[in-house]
């Protein structure tokens, strides 16, 4: 963990509850949140802020998480994606992967696994960065 | 998903193929940091996987109930991760392993056939007469039908008039109203913990069934039937309608009580009644119980039985043996006058008979009824006949459900395989072990035996059920069904009615629950929130912890297995786990000889450290190369560092490097565990165990252990400060040691790979038994295929994972020409607990035997 600074996640869910919940223990943890309940919000949010790591629903309102993935790589395309799913499937899985999520989990995540998952893509993408 | 992965994999190979030979320094120094990039993701993948499959493996051994969600989420989340492994691998390799996504996509796309599996429903009648069913009529009508008409079509006994509503029919209404995606929705999100969410979810499903309306063909069907039962004198017939179904009895499970039966129903109420069993498949606590017994609740269709009432003077449940005792040659019966609804749902006090299976006019009876009770010898002995016959014909003993009628004509409603039959072998505490000033009740009967721990509470209404504690003893005036629901969360069992034969005793058996029932005044003398120690073999409740009776307590039955869902995983397991590529050097380690999503993380993260290790000499990038170890040492040793394994200023331009340079903490312990103890030398050897050995050096050169030479370059380290992978082939062994000690405990592991050896066979697997019992006593998660072996430990603190490198280093040295003494059990012994007296010095003694 190189947290001099805050690590910046952004939560794009449409389940209000979570969202907020997660959102406050995720800032207890130490890292700066912000949360939006659609695809077109979050990629507002990411155009204007500085983002680490995106934990994404893949059931969005306005958008289907994947189509949201695919915006948010034209521009960022090393920012670090975590997709998060209520409904398990092999297939749906290996799609997100190959839209190029660093990385795809089953709701309810608990919440220490949640931030070992941000802890791991924030550390990958940044020793992509960093010089050796 | 396959099209979509040829091509996202061809896209990285095309960009590395392209991207061409870097030849200057920075270009390759980034090349290699993104090569390092890759490993790792690689590295983190391939233990998410192997800790995701030993979490499979545990859940069908553990016997804690899982569903398909687990299931789901399990094969979804391991795929995912052997995705990303393949990914990884190309693009550290170049795209150089095409066979690997056709191998991947065969076996994940297997799963998901697997996964997407739905149970079979036969097309077929919606209606059909009892006289027309027999066994093998289970999967159209239910087990529980099925058994009804094999005993008057087969076994020529007597049953009621009636009709079966196939699992057809229901199938039909259920599609007709489109409910079921509304259901599995409400279902997936209920939390089996939340009996309070449970009851209303349950409530709202059974409600959405019940107001559904019915296909009006099925409804003329149904009536019609009813119609063919009309009596010669134009009588209309009460009925009793029974649940039976699909998947019921037959797995092993019972699902006793845990649907609706309803009596006396009217020509008017039918079709609300059949709607109402239909719904109660969803009732809260056949929710829990399938869940429990890994059931899908698709795998569970209801049929309804539809039967004339039996004009019943007395009714009762009979069981062909004692299911406490089924070395026991009684047959016991339980009778009560009228139905015999109240004698199974343990309401009334009924008369026992105990019934001499060789002697049948010898019996024996207890009870509140008039001397000799409601049944006459004769009528004993013709009941008792009757259990005998049927478990004769059907070859398992019976649970029996019964009635006679005014007329002495005896009728059956019901035979099933009587459950749980053989508990632990325990044997019977009798009144000397039943003393001291603790004891607050001995009485009644023990109708599931067993010994626990826990808190009163007493339950009289469904309000109260929703408080009930996780591990209370569960004290209730009638066993009604209803608290089946509440067998996942209760220690015990006490009741103040009931016997053997009701429903609750038959679940409270199957889940292991130890029970009294019967225990008089139990309410009154048992206080809510008293810790007790109930002792179900002696019927005995004692104040406190009585720990000499609770050493008596026996393991939880492992309730999944043999179910729906455990079978499910169960085949999903044999595309996981068997690892067939043990081998790095035979022809057959390659990706179309992957058959299991094991075979393919171990390929992929072989040819990876291969990858790293070769990209200095195949680049020609002199930093990024690997340096001979100099030191003293029987082997060579290459080193390569990834990251920051060598101290800072360390020139990357030397051929060599030196211990004093080396900074990475796993290969600093397996190091002080190779150079702990000296090595003694070979030991001394039979002529024989040395013959064998001469004997494969002269069939196969290359694997004398004398040959040096080409052993060099394959003993390698790969490290960074954290991080060390280690590949040895010494003599005729082939070894891997790697580990991980960083700052996330989850990302912690040390693992081992052992193959091979020079011995013959037996040889070998006395080696790998020899190293297996080693790495267990240390904590070590151990698998052994043939002379293969592979170890792991994972998210352990540094600390504890230092002392095991340490191990694994000792062993490296220490047992590798063991085989030479291998065919002599008494050096094996000497070796061992050589072995084991050198590592307990190094091992810290709490931390030995497990984790």
């Amino acid at each position: 963990m190189e947290t001099s600074e805050k690590i910046r996640v952004l939560l794009v869910d449409d389940e209000t509850d979570y969202l907020e919940i997660t959102a406050k223990r995720l800032a207890r943890r130490g890292y700066e949140v912000a949360t939006a309940a659609d695809c077109r919000t979050g990629l507002a949010i990411l155009a204007d802020s500085p983002v680490d790591v995106v934990v994404l629903d893949l059931m969005l309102p306005d958008m289907d998480g994947n189509e949201c993935l695919q915006e948010i790589r034209k521009d960022q395309p090393s920012l670090g994606v975590i997709m998060l799913t209520g409904h398990a499937s092999v297939h749906t899985g290996l799609t997100c992967l190959e839209n190029g999520a660093n990385d795809y989990c089953l709701k309810p995540v608990p919440l220490d696994e949640l931030v070992e998952k941000i802890e791991i893509v924030y550390r990958d993408m940044r020793s992509g960065e960093k010089k050796c | 998903m396959s099209g979509k992965l040829k091509t996202g994999l061809k896209k990285v190979v095309t960009f590395f193929s392209s991207a061409g030979p870097p030849a200057d320094p920075e270009v390759l120094e980034e090349s290699f940091r993104s090569h390092y990039r890759g490993f790792r993701a690689l590295l983190t993948a391939n233990n998410s996987a192997l800790d995701l499959m030993a979490g499979m493996e545990r859940a069908l051994t553990r016997g804690r109930p899982f569903g398909m969600a687990f299931v789901r989420g399990q094969c979804t989340a391991l795929t995912v991760n052997v995705y990303k492994m393949i990914h990884s691998l190309q693009e550290i390799s170049d795209g150089k392993y095409q066979g690997l996504s056709p191998a991947f996509e065969e076996i994940s796309g297997k799963i998901e056939e697997i996964l997407a599996r739905q149970p079979e429903v036969p097309p077929g009648e919606h209606v059909l007469p009892l006289s027309h069913i027999s066994k093998e009529d289970a999967d159209a009508v239910g087990e529980k039908l099925a058994n009804l008409g094999e005993v008057h079509n087969r076994a020529g006994l007597e049953i009621p008039a009636g009709f079966a509503i196939t699992a057809a029919a229901t199938q039909y209404f259920m599609h007709s109203t489109g409910l079921q995606d509304e259901i599995n929705r409400l279902l997936k999100t209920v939390d089996l913990d939340d009996l309070e969410q449970l009851y209303t979810t349950s409530a709202r499903i059974q409600h959405l069934i019940s107001a559904a309306p019915l296909p009006a063909d099925l409804e003329r069907q149904i009536m019609d039937s009813y119609q063919s039962l009309t009596s010669a004198d134009g009588k209309k017939p009460l009925i009793s309608m029974r649940s039976s179904a699909t998947e019921e009895d037959g797995s092993g499970a019972s699902f006793a009580g845990q649907y609706r039966t309803q009596l006396n129903i009217s020509e008017d109420s039918i079709l609300e009644t059949y709607k109402e069993i239909v719904a109660s498949k969803y009732g809260s606590q056949a929710i829990i119980y399938r869940h429990q017994r890994g059931f899908r609740h698709q795998d569970v269709i209801m049929c309804v039985g539809c039967m004339v009432m039996v004009d019943a003077a007395v009714s009762g449940v009979m069981f062909s043996r004692s299911p406490r005792d089924p070395s026991s040659s009684l047959v016991e019966i339980n009778a009560a006058p009228g139905l015999g609804r109240r004698v199974v749902e343990g309401i009334v006090d009924t008369d026992y008979y105990q019934v001499y299976r060789e002697a049948p006019t010898e019996s024996s009876h207890q009870g509140p009824g008039k001397v000799g009770g409601h049944l006459t010898p004769e009528k004993q002995r013709e009941l008792a006949g009757i259990a005998i016959s049927l478990e004769e014909h059907f070859g398992v003993p019976q649970d029996i459900e019964w009635s006679i009628e005014e007329s002495g004509k005896i009728i059956i409603l019901q035979s099933r395989p009587l459950a749980q039959l053989s508990q632990e072998d325990t044997v019977f505490i009798q009144a000397a072990d039943a003393q001291g000033k603790d004891l607050l009740i001995r009485a009644g009967l023990s109708v599931s035996r067993g010994t626990a721990f826990g808190a009163i509470f007493k339950v009289h209404s469904n309000v109260d059920l929703l408080e009930f504690p996780k591990g209370a003893v569960l004290v209730v005036e009638h066993p009604i069904p209803e608290w089946a629901s509440l067998m996942n969360r209760a220690a015990a069992v006490v009741s103040e009615t009931g016997h053997a034969a009701t429903h609750l005793a038959i679940v409270a058996r199957e889940f292991g629950v130890p029970a009294i029932f019967g225990m008089e005044h139990g309410m009154e003398l048992l206080e809510n929130g008293m810790a007790v120690t109930v002792d179900a073999d002696s019927c005995c409740i004692y104040r406190g912890k009585r720990e000499e009776v609770l050493t008596r307590s026996v393991p939880p039955p492992n309730l999944m297995v043999g179910s729906p869902i455990y079978h499910i995983l169960e085949e999903i397991m044999t595309l996981v786990v068997p690892l067939n590529l043990t081998d790095p050097t035979s022809p057959f380690f390659k990706p179309s000889q992957c058959e299991t999503l094991h075979d393919l993380t171990r390929f992929c993260h072989e040819k990876a450290v291969d990858q790293m290790f070769t990209f200095g000499k195949v680049s020609g990038f002199a930093a990024k190369s690997a340096k001979q170890l100099v030191g003293e040492s029987p082997f060579q040793w290459w080193v390569l560092d990834l990251d920051d394994g060598f101290r800072q200023g360390f020139d990357v331009k030397q051929k060599y490097v030196s211990w004093d340079d080396i900074v990475s903490e796993p290969m600093k312990a397996i190091w002080d565990g190779m150079t702990i103890k000296p090595w003694q030398g070979p030991p001394p050897v039979s002529v024989k165990g040395f013959g064998s050995i001469l004997f494969r050096s002269t069939m196969n050169p290359s694997l004398d252990p004398a040959v040096r030479a080409s052993l060099g370059n394959r003993n390698f380290f790969l490290i960074s400060r954290n991080f060390c992978n280690l590949s040895m082939r010494l003599g005729y062994h082939f070894t891997l040691a790697e580990a991980y000690l960083g700052e996330l405990l989850t990302e912690n592991y040390v693992s081992f790979q052992f193959k091979g050896g020079a011995a013959d066979r037996s040889r070998r697997f006395i080696r790998v038994y020899l190293l297996r019992d080693i790495l267990e006593r240390y904590g070590f998660r151990v698998e052994v295929k043939l002379d293969a072996l592979t170890a792991r430990i994972e998210k352990q603190p540094k600390e504890y994972l230092i002392e095991r490198l340490k191990v694994l280093g000792y062993l490296l040295i220490h047992t590798r020409q063991i085989d030479m003494v291998m065919g002599d059990q008494s050096m094996v012994d000497r070796y061992r607990r050589m072995i084991i007296g050198d590592l307990d010095e190094i091992v810290k003694p709490n931390s030995i035997g497990g984790e």
